[in-house]
């Protein structure tokens, strides 16, 4: 039944189709980009590319996104999962052996609920 | 097919195993330089020869049943390979070969590579065991094989990390381990006999509630292997303080065989496909906590870690849906998970090797030093967060669609977000790592060396290969899917007369 | 018989309450020791049968087959319980070595000291 071309559902997909498509557009847009590059020629004075960072000078080198904080916006979606289950994995060997054995709880009432 | 194949798929990585010490010393002895290694990398590609070679007669609908010692099943410990057997001993057999490779120029620094080369051979004799067996209790030794060995080989650098990750890994999954053989235990009261085919035959004659306790310690010794939620907690610990190329190893093939080992106990076993939805919803949970997890990582290959286990919430969704193309969609995606993440364990292996941490606050563009290793790492990210042209794409298509069709679309739809918030969080290890500011103390960064490129350029490959042509992978799939569906079949072809 | 069955269960659950809530990481491995034992109980006494002869076939019971199938002992749970205190050995082992370099390293056996790997 799902023998000639892969069936996803209504619609059409041909994956050799789409990825001539994704690298034609990346050409078009790529011209664009040339194309839309300015003539006249930068000049940005020293004070003008300095990060601002509350009047402390900080130097290109070492500035670097918090990977912790990277979707701070994110996690505030989620927030009650990183308050209280995140904390949850707290790395004692005893936390990790309870939860395996609710694990097992949960399962065996999840099967008993669905068999029955 | 090479006459005994079966058999030899499982004695030759054992032999290989025992083999390397004496390797070792012959070679320190005739001043041989990496002897070993050339060893080990021939035995793995022999390995993977025998395996390939049965796929011709189990792709003609063919099972092949091996009796050990010409016992008849039931009596006699048997091999049996149908589809999903074979499926899953190609995935190992591959993703095995392609670290050994990898591990020639990884591990160089390390001392007591005799043993590493061992303990690596024997979680491969493990595997094997355990993807080809057609006993219970074999399939049962195979896993502690594949077991000891891992926790040996998390441990392997003795740092403190090693020892603590290895000794809670330790703990944890032994405990699994028992509730599995008490599971056997039980059985064996119930019905008195070990053989797979032979319990699938017997056990629908028992009443329901019987089945339910052993059913219950199946599932969670082997929801430990693969991290299920909530029996996940150890594996970031070890992901991370193991060697990148076992992390390589483990998120590629032990995932695959600990799913392959709750797919044949449960369905092929036990028959209890009505379980399928709980399966299914235990996905989803996996599914979300890793991406969520992952999500605030610091460390890269923890992050991979938890990355992993939100992609086999992916595998357990489209398995427990219980339809065609959701079995397909989850055996596709377990393929497809086995290639890139293997091939991401690996690039965080050369990062390790080329500036000695993971610790994505100390990274910083680093496409300037590694051109080719950052564009891999893309290819990578895309393909796991289901980007088209990429393989990841086809199958979480495919457990999309299956999920609607089988009328959960809301598993579908959380299944959507998560691969959205999966992109995020791989953009987020592209941007600490490849792009961005480039630290001064990074500046003298070398491309990642060639031996150790090979094998992350042919997975990426096979990445591209099976985005544009996702018909090939559903064609591998297929027979797996055929086999795991067909469980009257698998019965009948391994008892026959008997 | 059934005196076998009960105290499996108690070894098992005796084993289960030390890993849960015992501070010690060599009282753990007792635990994890302790409920494997229990499993092995459990297992050697579903082939168990008073008064039975052990399962081994020699001369003159090869005449009378199934008389003898009918008094001897049920040989795979002892196979099986072998093989599975030999991986348990392994296990054992290995934890207590693991225990040693643990405690060199954080100068401690408490697992909860253990954990600079989290989150």
């Amino acid at each position: 039944m799902v023998s000639e071309s892969v069936l996803f559902g209504p619609g059409f997909w041909g994956p050799v189709v789409a990825t001539a498509a994704l690298l034609l557009i990346t050409a078009v847009g790529w011209l664009i980009l040339i194309g839309g590059r300015r003539i006249t020629k930068a000049k940005p004075s020293a004070g003008k590319i300095q990060t601002y960072a509350c009047g402390e000078t900080l130097k290109a080198e070492e500035a670097h996104v918090d990977s912790e904080q990277f979707f701070s916006t994110i996690s505030r979606v989620f927030r009650p999962f990183y308050r209280y289950v995140r904390p949850g994995h707290t790395g004692v060997l005893s936390t990790y052996l309870f939860w395996v054995v609710v694990g097992l709880i949960i399962i065996l009432a999840a099967i008993a609920v669905v068999l029955r | 097919m090479i006459p005994h194949a079966p058999i030899l798929a499982i004695v030759l990585p054992l032999f290989a195993a025992f083999l390397m010490p004496v390797v070792g010393i012959l070679a320190r002895r005739r001043g041989i330089k990496r002897a070993r290694e050339w060893f080990a990398i021939a035995a793995v590609l022999v390995e993977l020869v025998i395996v390939v070679s049965m796929l011709p007669v189990v792709w003609g609908e063919q099972i092949l049943v091996y009796q050990l010692g010409g016992w008849q099943p039931p009596w006699g410990i048997n091999l049996a390979i149908d589809g999903l057997n074979l499926f899953v001993a190609v995935i190992v057999a591959g993703i095995s070969a392609l670290v050994v490779i990898y591990s020639f120029v990884c591990m160089e620094r390390d001392t007591g590579l005799d043993q590493y080369y061992t303990l690596l051979f024997l979680i491969l004799a493990g595997m094997m065991g355990v993807a080809l067996t057609g006993d219970i209790f074999n399939l049962y030794v195979f896993f502690e094989i594949m077991c000891i060995s891992s926790y040996a080989l998390v441990a392997f650098r003795r740092k403190w990390q090693s020892i603590e990750a290895s000794i809670k890994y330790l703990i944890v999954s032994s405990l699994g381990t028992s509730f599995i053989l008490l599971g056997i235990a039980l059985l064996y009261g119930m019905v008195g006999s070990l053989n797979i085919a032979h319990l699938a035959q017997k056990l629908p004659l028992e009443p329901t509630s019987a089945i339910i306790v052993p059913l219950a310690l199946f599932v969670t010794g082997f929801g430990i292997k693969i991290a299920m939620v909530p029996l996940h907690m150890w594996q970031p610990d070890a992901y991370q303080a193991a060697p990148s190329a076992v992390a390589a190893l483990f998120s590629g093939a032990t995932a695959t065989i600990g799913i392959y080992a709750m797919v044949r106990v449960v369905y092929t076993l036990f028959g209890a496909f009505a379980i399928g939805i709980m399966l299914a919803a235990l996905g989803l949970v996996t599914m979300v906590l890793g991406a969520l997890m992952a999500l605030t990582q610091r460390d890269l290959k923890r992050l991979l870690a938890y990355s992993c286990i939100s992609q086999i919430g992916y595998v357990l969704l489209g398995i427990g849906l219980g339809t065609v193309l959701g079995v397909q969609g989850g055996l596709f995606h377990l393929f497809n998970n086995a290639i890139y993440k293997t091939m991401l364990f690996m690039i965080a292996g050369a990062i390790i090797y080329r500036v000695g941490t993971s610790n994505m606050d100390r990274l910083g563009g680093l496409w300037k030093n590694m051109p080719v290793t950052a564009m891999l790492f893309g290819v990578g990210a895309l393909a796991i967060s289901g980007v088209p042209p990429f393989n990841g794409f086809a199958s979480k298509w495919t457990i999309y669609v299956a999920g609607i069709e089988a009328g959960q679309p809301v598993f579908t739809i959380i299944a959507l977000i998560m691969s959205a918030l999966t992109l995020a969080y791989f953009l987020k290890a592209l941007n600490s790592i490849f792009l961005g500011q480039r630290p001064t103390h990074l500046k003298n960064v070398k491309e990642t060396p060639l031996f150790m490129l090979f094998p992350i350029v042919l997975l990426a490959a096979l990445c591209v290969i099976f985005g544009v042509l996702p018909q090939l992978g559903i064609d591998i799939v297929r027979p797996a899917q055929e086999a795991l569906m067909n469980s009257g079949g698998y019965i009948s072809a391994v008892l026959g007369g008997a | 018989m059934d005196f076998n069955y009960i105290i499996a269960m108690l070894l098992v659950a005796l084993g289960l309450y030390c890993l849960l809530l015992k501070r010690n990481l060599i009282k753990i491995i007792i635990g994890l020791a302790v409920l494997t034992d229990g499993i092995h109980l459990f297992l050697i006494s579903l082939g168990y049968r008073a008064g039975g002869i052990a399962a081994i076939v020699s001369g003159e019971m090869l005449s009378d087959l199934s008389g003898f199938a009918a008094r001897a002992v049920d040989p795979i749970p002892q196979a099986l319980v072998l093989t599975s205190i030999v991986i348990n050995i392994c296990i054992v082992a290995f934890a207590l070595s693991l225990a040693i370099y643990s405690y060199r390293h954080y100068g401690t056996l408490d697992p909860s000291k253990l954990r600079r790997l989290k989150e």
